[in-house]
């Protein structure tokens, strides 16, 4: 029996967690999106600290790089250090599209790497590649778990 | 034990011309070789201030104490050999022209002197060439100086516009870098926006939506444009013997889409190996075969691609069978943002050819084109030739 | 000239499974660089560049291994295990493909580093499909790390 599905996005512009929920919406996704707007938020978010006592591990993260307080970077390495999380697929979503920036991540142990396009168009087709991909076509493995 | 010497003017000899003043020190241990020294310069023209000194020490104390113009040294002296005046000078960094005024000694030593840093040899029973040879030396002196003058002028310029090129470079840089982000929040949100309104609101509205991201649009691509060309030439990378046959398949890799769409036919045959930096040079290549196919007429685009050694350098030629480019217009194009054509005929910002340009120039070549309209282009550059390389 | 860019390593014993699949990627133009091997000791050569593979090189890896997971020789899972550990390959993008439908295989894939897990479809056409999705998300959606390459823009 499936929990509802949820995604996490961390993201600190405001306007693009507002285009990628839009996007997911137009994709028709039924689970929940969850946003935090900087890296300490994630990591307290994730580990249900706080304000987020209670809060259920998210069946993906889609995480930029460039975030106050604590990068993307750290995040990544966070969840991907931590047993319990470290399943969790990440998939990175950046305006970068370095080299270095591309290697580093998946050094961390990043699921996928996204470039985040400049177009609107491509940006709605990212989204959706992403919501296809890891909701429709790949398993997750959150998904058998009991409450 | 010194003094400067004085010497009482002699009203029968009048100066022939005017050297102007001349700051002498004579290493000298006999008064009258040092008279003689004296009425010589006098009598040459020279307005004389003269300080004497027979040892190291003494000489050594005077160079650092007073500025002098000219150095004369008696070879023999009881004491010390004049000649050794010469690493003085040296140790203290003085750059002063010494001439040995001696006796008659050898003509090898003669030789030997100069070899050592000497400027002239005069000899004492042929002192009347010693006005002459103080002139010579001294005119020598101001030419050398002028020369390193110029030397440190150029080198400071030079630094002066490296350090300026750098800074702008950067500028441009940082500048296309960090417009990306709010750009791209403005592209996407107008066209939300159009999306969202279009044909809800008044027929003015949807036009200025229109017009906002259409704007915004274009300077997206500018602003990535200015961005590619401003890396252009920073890719990391050393220079070394690069292999363009490879750098051609590269850029062919990367232009797939546009050949099949194009059906383009692109022939090159054993192309050197130069010396070129080759992360960059793939990138020349995939502008100019780009260009070739973008710009092609009614005829399926065709592109060979050759190259002819020129003493140390590879001439490359791509040539195409497209629409041409009018002879007026052929240094036009590669200048940054310089297009022919409008935006609906063809696409583009017209920054291809700039960065080739940036990228053969920072490479040690030039880039030119022959053309006429209607007739086809052959773009060609030049490149190093690499040693030891035949063609490919 | 051959050039060693191989883009998807397939790891595949069944041969009905690796036709369909190497099917499924021709038609959407994504086997041009495609390399199959049958078991996992084949696997690891390949990736470590060693022994059959040893003119291959460490710096041009392939941009994604299709893993199945029941493996002669050596298993799939170990052969993630070993990938995922070694810092020369760990950077690779691996997803399991595999008609497992063990939970621990699941969980256990993911926590050892798989990129993405995938379950067979039984029905042929939902296969197909499923491989044809995977391919065009790992080498068109997704970005794979490039160590010490150029990475050249592709023209507009």
């Amino acid at each position: 029996m499936k929990t509802s599905t949820e995604i996490l996005l961390v993201d600190d512009n405001p306007a693009d967690l507002d285009l990628t929920t839009e996007m997911l919406s137009r994709g028709e996704f039924s689970g929940r999106v969850r946003t935090v707007n900087d890296g300490a938020e994630a990591i307290a978010f994730l580990h249900g600290q706080g304000k987020y006592a209670g809060a259920q591990v998210p069946d993906l993260i889609v995480l930029d790089l460039n975030l106050p307080k604590k990068d993307g970077r750290a995040v990544l390495a966070d969840v991907k250090n931590d047993p319990a999380l470290r399943k969790t697929p990440v998939v990175i979503f950046s305006t970068s599209q370095a080299a270095r920036d591309i290697l580093g991540s998946y050094e961390l142990g990043a699921n996928s790497y996204v470039s985040k396009p400049g177009d609107l168009q491509q940006f709605a087709l990212a989204v959706k590649s992403i919501q296809d991909f890891w909701f429709c076509c790949a398993r997750l493995p959150k998904e058998e778990k009991q409450l | 034990m010194s003094a400067a010497a004085t010497v009482a003017h002699d009203h029968d000899i009048r100066p022939p011309a005017g050297h102007g003043k001349l700051r002498v020190l004579l290493v000298e241990d006999n008064p009258a070789d040092i008279e003689l020294v004296s009425r010589e310069l006098r009598r040459g023209g020279f307005d004389l201030t003269m300080d004497v000194v027979e040892t190291e020490e003494e000489f050594t104390a005077r160079v650092r104490s007073n500025s002098y113009q000219v150095v004369l040294a008696d070879y023999n002296l009881p004491q010390w050999r004049g000649l050794e005046a010469l690493n003085v000078l040296r140790n203290e960094k003085l750059d002063i022209p010494l001439i040995l005024v001696s006796g008659a000694l050898g003509d090898v030593s003669a030789v030997e002197c100069i070899k050592q840093g000497a400027m002239d040899y005069v000899l004492k029973d042929r002192l009347a060439r010693l006005p002459v040879a103080v002139l010579s030396a001294l005119q020598e002196k101001r030419l050398r100086d002028e020369r390193q003058r110029a030397i440190d002028d150029l080198a400071k310029k030079v630094e002066e516009l490296a350090r300026s090129n750098r800074e702008l470079e950067q500028f441009a840089y940082v500048a296309s870098h960090d417009l990306q982000e709010p750009l791209r929040m403005v592209a996407a949100y107008t066209q939300l926006l159009a999306e969202r309104y279009q044909g809800k609101l008044d027929e003015q509205a949807d036009k200025y939506i229109h017009y906002a991201v259409d704007g915004a649009k274009r300077m997206q691509t500018l602003v990535q444009d200015l961005l590619a060309f401003s890396r252009a030439g920073r890719q990391q990378g050393e220079v070394k013997e690069t292999d363009c046959n490879v750098m051609v398949e590269l850029a062919i890799a990367n232009l797939q889409v546009a050949i099949r769409e194009s059906g383009a036919q692109i022939t090159y045959d054993h192309l050197p190996v130069v010396l070129a930096n080759s992360s960059q040079i793939p990138q020349v290549f995939q502008n100019l075969i780009g260009n070739a196919i973008k710009f092609r007429g009614p005829k399926t685009p065709q592109i060979q691609i050759t190259a002819e050694r020129q003493e140390n350098e590879w001439v490359f030629s791509v040539a195409d069978n497209g629409i041409g480019i009018a002879p007026e217009y052929c240094q036009d194009i590669f200048v940054i943002f310089k297009r022919l054509h409008t935006r609906t005929e063809y696409p583009g910002n017209g920054i291809g050819l700039a960065i080739c340009r940036k990228i053969i120039e920072q490479n040690g070549g030039r880039i030119w084109v022959t053309s006429q309209e209607g007739g086809g282009s052959t773009f060609k550059f030049t490149l190093p030739a690499a040693p030891g390389f035949r063609q490919g | 000239m051959q050039s060693s860019e191989v883009d998807i390593l397939l790891v595949e014993d069944s041969q009905d499974d690796m036709d369909l699949a190497l099917h499924a990627l021709r038609r959407e133009n994504l086997a041009n660089n495609i390399f199959v091997v049958r078991d996992g000791e084949q696997a690891l050569d390949f990736l470590f560049c060693r022994e059959a593979f040893a003119k291959r090189s460490l710096d041009h890896p392939p941009k994604l291994v299709l893993l199945d997971l029941k493996l002669p020789k050596v298993d799939g899972i170990e052969v993630l295990r070993q990938i995922k550990s070694d810092p020369r390959t760990k950077t690779i993008p691996v997803v399991i493909m595999t008609s497992s439908k063990e939970e621990r295989d699941l969980v256990n894939g993911y926590s050892l580093g798989a990129n993405s897990y995938i379950q067979k479809p039984v029905d042929f056409d939902q296969f197909r499909n499923t491989v044809k999705q995977v391919g065009l998300y790992w080498l068109v959606t997704n970005q794979a790390p490039v160590i010490n390459g150029v990475v050249l823009q592709t023209t507009r």
